[in-house]
């Protein structure tokens, strides 16, 4: 045995008492075996209970990562006000190390990053480094440039699948957890080491639709220009809203069609969901979007996404070859969750059925995803994703 | 010369075929051209159809999530109403309105209140989302606007439409948009519905206005269901205790009237072993002065003596059978019970009778059916029940008549009927049969002796067998005395 874990989900009102009895139930799950580290994953209102410090007076001194959600995912189903609980153990050959970068105001936030990398790797000197997973407060500006920095200390190919925590979809505060520490403005993360097997998938649905647009002027996560005009003008005629009538629908908008960045190699555009558009009609995203970058308006369905879906899975289960999954992180973006409204339940069933039923699933819904690209172009580079559902299964 | 012959016939060529690849070349990009233009074309046209379609997958977007949440919430009060309907205590139809509901339905606050007329105030009843401070200060604001709220439960109304009032109403209850509706039991208190969206995306819609309306006419629904309810269980309730009441009293009643034949058993009883002795004096001398031992006696006193020692006679018979009565009644004397041939038993009792029975002319048969004579019971009193019924049937039955004995095998008895061609009984009659003195009053009865215990005797043997007896008769036509014995005894 390598890893094991035990889940647990909890719709409890009372948080504390959601606490327990989820922390219970992972521990049933578990069995028998020594907690090694716990993910807690919780909607937003949880974050300001003790439920956290209930949980850590519980397990005694484990590792707690986790972070806050628009809803969580588990076995049991998804709840939109509660909390689900990962216990994991490991057995002599595995490592693992979690490490906290806070405070990302007062550096760059490559800096944070690299001082989480560099917080990760230390004592895994000489130890094989499997694959790690990253929580970040989801309203850091320019929160996609964690990636860079910590690619600087792990490796630009070290394979990362992270999420940027929600909140109810108001983009008021989203919290991470790391220890006893609740905390915004900060990334936590977690490496796996020893000889785990794992897979990551990474699947949106989104098809481009339309003509083919670059993007003229960009700096960071704002588009300035699109085909040597102000970028809201690709928005304007397509949807033929004036400025005000696209901030009005933004909501609908950003989701149904964001811009997909075309990846030579790649099977899927990268997206980049729309957060604001500014006076100068330009484009505020969520992720990082070259100048240059050749771009589509893209469009996406309830079907196309629950066909990502499958294809993730897929994916996951390939990057595990013949490995059973010993557990499954979904990191899916809070999009997915609107836009597919009655039918996520569908989404999980899926989940669930294609790694079976006793395989411990956990997940929350997030304003953006980390994942690594497949192209060879891209050599395994983690990017930042929108709209995608990432999931990670790691095996013995 | 024929080198520049050949060199002009070189350039000519030369010319010609670089004027041909220069006019296919012009050609060829005259048609790469004409394609591009077609493949511009073809993607402007695309591009428009694109932006076609993501208008009308805007639209029809929307329109899908406006449909997905009114499924949502129909599938919410559907679910509630149902559950609401499961209970008939006011207290938890209002504890049933959960948060979870509510958000299904898409709102995120609620609160009921319910008006008390004679109070003049609102009772709050329901709290989704409200600190207690809160809903402290939401109370306060009903409370100073009793009037115009208890006007709005009365006209059944909803939300005010006043713009002014809507915003004040907004502000205090801490949301951006809500409806509020009537909730109006047929009886009982009436009261207020608030539901709100504390989310500025969502405004409410007609079809938020008319899910509420529903809610809060199912609320009063189940409120009136419960006050039915209710007033269905006191009046029951009170039904059961006027039945244990008088349970009580008939048992009390019951009792005295136990005790009271109690105490007349033992009187009964006291007072016939005080007559025996007498009695016994009374026989023993008029037997002695009959048989002449104090001397000779004249034929009318000896007349006289006789009638004394058979009237003495009968007496001692009468107080014989006041104290087996009640030997039997107090349970003071037990059933020694055996097996026995019921045949064997008419047959002595008819020998015993035979006399009686020819003289006055009645015929006599017996009838046993198939398993129907042995039984297990005292052989003595069983035959004091056939001398006692056979004896009472010869009684009431006139010259030439007959009497006929039956026995059949019902079940787990045996019955028994003794059937008489006499006078019979009219119904009235035949009601005090089984009662102790009661004769019953008609012309042949006040012929006949008796001193209507034998009948009385006859049932308290056949009940301390636990068996059962009856009359069948018809005035004119005979009698039947019945009685079943049960074969185990």
């Amino acid at each position: 045995m390598g890893i094991k874990a035990g889940v647990g989900l909890s719709s409890n009102k009372n948080y504390p008492q959601a606490a327990r009895e989820a922390l219970e139930q992972a521990r049933k799950n578990l069995g028998k075996e020594k907690v090694e580290l716990a993910i807690v994953l919780t909607s937003v209102e949880v974050a300001y209970t003790n439920a956290i410090k209930i949980i850590l007076a519980s397990l005694g001194p484990v590792p707690l990562l986790g972070a806050s959600s628009m809803a969580v995912l588990s076995n049991g189903g998804i709840v939109k006000h509660g909390l689900g609980i990962m216990l994991i153990s490991c057995s002599a050959g595995t490592y693992l190390n979690s490490a906290l970068a806070k405070d990302i105001h007062t550096k760059s936030v490559i800096e944070a990053g690299e001082e989480l990398g560099e917080k990760l790797l230390y004592g895994f000197k000489d130890m094989r480094r499997d694959v790690g997973v990253i929580f970040s407060d989801g309203l850091i500006p320019q929160g996609s440039h964690i990636l860079q920095g910590l690619q600087y200390q792990l490796g630009s190919s070290f394979p990362l699948a992270g999420a940027s925590a929600s909140d109810d979809f108001s983009f008021q505060k989203t919290f991470i957890y790391f220890n006893h520490e609740i905390l915004n403005d900060a990334v936590c993360g977690l490496l796996f080491g020893g000889r785990l097997s794992f897979g990551i998938g990474v699947k949106h649905g989104w098809q481009p639709l339309g003509k083919p647009h670059e993007i003229t002027k960009s700096e960071a996560n704002v588009i300035y220009e699109i085909d040597g005009k102000a970028a809201v003008g690709m928005y304007k005629e397509y949807l033929g809203f004036d400025t005000n009538k696209l901030r009005q629908e933004l909501g609908h908008i950003s989701i149904l069609y964001p811009i997909g960045l075309y990846l030579s190699g790649e099977e899927e555009y990268l997206l980049r969901n729309i957060v604001s558009i500014r006076d100068d009609g330009s484009l505020l995203c969520q992720g990082d979007a070259p100048q240059n970058s050749q771009i589509r308006l893209m469009i996406g369905t309830k079907e196309s996404c629950l066909d990502s879906t499958r294809q993730a899975i897929f994916e996951v289960k390939k990057g595990l070859s013949d490995h059973p999954a010993k557990l499954i992180l979904v990191f899916e973006s809070v999009s997915r969750y609107n836009l597919l409204g009655r039918q996520i339940g569908k989404e999980l069933q899926m989940i669930k059925d294609g790694f079976g039923y006793t395989t411990p699933i956990l997940g929350l819904y997030t304003y953006g995803e980390q994942a690594p690209l497949k192209a060879i172009n891209y050599q395994g580079k983690t990017h930042f994703h929108n709209q995608t559902i990432t999931m990670l299964g790691i095996g013995d | 010369m024929l080198d520049l012959d050949y060199l002009l016939w070189i350039m000519t060529v030369s010319n010609l075929i670089l004027l041909a690849v220069i006019v296919y070349g012009v050609t060829k990009i005259k048609k790469s051209q004409a394609e591009t233009d077609r493949l511009r074309k073809s993607l402007e046209e695309m591009d428009a159809q694109a932006k076609l379609v993501v208008r009308t997958d805007l639209e029809l977007n929307k329109t899908q999530e406006e449909l997905d949440k009114k499924i949502s919430s129909l599938y919410a009060l559907q679910r509630l109403s149902r559950s609401m309907s499961t209970t008939l205590e006011e207290g938890q139809i209002f504890k049933m309105i959960s948060s979870e509901y509510l958000e299904e339905m898409g709102f995120e606050k609620a609160c009921a209140f319910m008006f008390n007329e004679k109070e003049r105030k609102f009772n709050l009843s329901l709290n989704v989302g409200y600190s207690d401070e809160e809903i402290v200060e939401i109370k306060q604001f009903f409370d100073a606007n009793r009037d115009a709220y208890s006007t709005l439960i009365k006209a059944s109304g909803t939300s005010p439409e006043n713009q002014a009032v809507r915003n004040k109403i907004k502000q205090i209850f801490r949301v951006y948009d809500f409806v509020i509706s009537a909730i109006q039991p047929k009886e009982g208190n009436h009261g207020l519905l608030f539901v709100g969206k504390d989310s500025k995306e969502s405004l409410i819609t007609e079809g938020d206005e008319e899910l509420i309306t529903i809610l809060a006419n199912q609320i009063g629904q189940a409120l009136e269901n419960a006050h039915l309810f209710e007033k269905t269980w006191h009046a029951h309730q009170e039904l059961e205790n006027k039945v244990e009441d008088r349970t009580r009293e008939l048992s009390r009643a019951l009792e005295e009237v136990r005790r009271i034949n109690r105490r007349k058993t033992e009187f009964v009883s006291n007072v016939s072993h005080e007559l025996r002795t007498p009695l016994t004096s009374i026989k023993g001398y008029a037997s002695i002065l009959l048989a002449g031992k104090l001397g000779s006696i004249p034929e009318d006193v000896k007349n006289r003596l006789e009638k004394i020692n058979r009237h003495s006679d009968e007496l001692v018979q009468f107080v014989n059978d006041l104290l087996d009565i009640a030997r039997i009644e107090s349970g003071r004397m037990s059933m020694k019970k055996e097996p026995h041939d019921l045949k064997k038993i008419v047959e002595e009792v008819a020998d015993l009778l035979a006399v009686q029975l020819k003289e006055r002319q009645i015929a006599f048969s017996a009838d046993f059916g198939k398993d129907a004579t042995e039984l297990l019971a005292d052989y003595n009193q069983l035959k004091r029940v056939f001398i006692n019924l056979i004896n009472n049937s010869a009684k009431f039955t006139p010259a030439g008549g007959r009497i006929s004995v039956k026995t059949a095998r019902i079940d787990k008895n045996i019955q028994v009927d003794i059937k008489d061609t006499g006078c019979g009984m009219t119904p009235d009659e035949q009601a005090g049969l089984f009662q102790e003195f009661y004769r019953v009053d008609n012309p042949i009865n006040q012929q006949v002796k008796g001193t209507g215990l034998g009948l009385v005797m006859v049932k308290d043997i056949v009940e301390a067998h636990k068996g059962k007896i009856w009359v069948t008769s018809k005035k004119g036509e005979g009698s039947i005395f019945s009685f079943s014995l049960p074969i185990e005894g």
